[in-house]
């Protein structure tokens, strides 16, 4: 099974978030080249969100790429130019199309816990203190839990600059969504 | 006299959280927790020692493991 691969057998709409219908996807065949896809495009200035691939679509990897519709010949034109072609272009025309939501937020009552695809993050909210990090199966995550368990989110080094993994990407990701759950406390 | 926490059974990161109560509200002293995966020992390990808690003997017991930490 594919390191992303629950979320095979998780294919919900997301609960809290609607798709618009000016946007579109981008499905390619790994994640690696999604991840690439990603830095190329918010380089460019394009407002882009790595989601999970709706039930709809049966093609590609675990993870797909949202984009705005209206720009879809200026990112393809920038993915050309760096040698990436993505499997498809998808239109979110309906609810079978909506993404899946890749975070699951979690409240232990004084922690509060994010998984970003296969890796969590839990930080105790009264000092946001990184307290634990676990999941992934990569050789890099027992470093990655070593470098941040024990720091502030504010002082926290980025996983993807210490990760070369699948799970340092999704690590950096539950970073991200844990910091921006953080201006709600 | 240690104080135990049997933590086995549980699902990460329940073991951890369950694990720095205990810690804080000891302070100092003894704690043996109790363990049934890997994952579950490593990050037991790593979350005391980041409030200055020492693993002093790590035990395997079966399919589980015996964490005593100490902090003087």
């Amino acid at each position: 099974m594919s390191i992303f691969g629950f979320l095979k057998r998780k294919k919900t709409a997301p609960k809290t978030e609607d798709t618009a219908l000016d946007q579109g996807l981008l499905v390619f065949s790994s994640t690696s080249e999604v991840i690439r896809a990603e830095v190329l495009l918010q380089k460019a200035g394009v407002s882009v969100k790595v989601m999970g691939p709706p039930p709809e679509i049966q093609s590609g990897c675990d993870l797909v790429i949202v984009f705005p519709i209206n720009r879809q010949k200026e990112v393809l034109q920038i993915l050309t130019r760096q040698q990436l072609r993505p499997l498809e272009v998808v239109p979110v025309s309906g609810p079978l199309m909506k993404p899946v939501d890749l975070f699951r937020v979690k409240d232990f009552g004084r922690y509060l816990m994010v998984r970003a695809a296969n890796m969590k993050l839990t930080v105790d909210k009264e000092t946001r203190v990184i307290v634990n990090i676990s999941g992934g199966g990569c050789p890099d995550v027992p470093f990655l839990a070593a470098q941040l368990v024990g720091c502030s989110l504010d002082q926290a080094p980025r996983p993807r600059d210490l990760g070369h993994t699948l799970c340092g990407y999704a690590l950096e990701l539950a970073l991200q969504e844990m910091e921006r759950q953080c201006w709600r406390w | 006299m240690s104080e135990l926490l049997d933590a086995r059974g549980l699902s990460c990161p329940q073991p951890v959280l369950l694990t720095l109560e205990k810690l804080r509200s000891l302070s100092q002293g003894e704690l043996v927790v109790l363990v049934d995966t890997d994952t579950s020992r490593e990050n037991v390990i790593r979350a005391a020692a980041s409030l200055g808690w020492q693993a002093k003997e790590v035990q395997a017991e079966g399919t589980d493991y015996r964490l005593t930490l100490k902090k003087a």
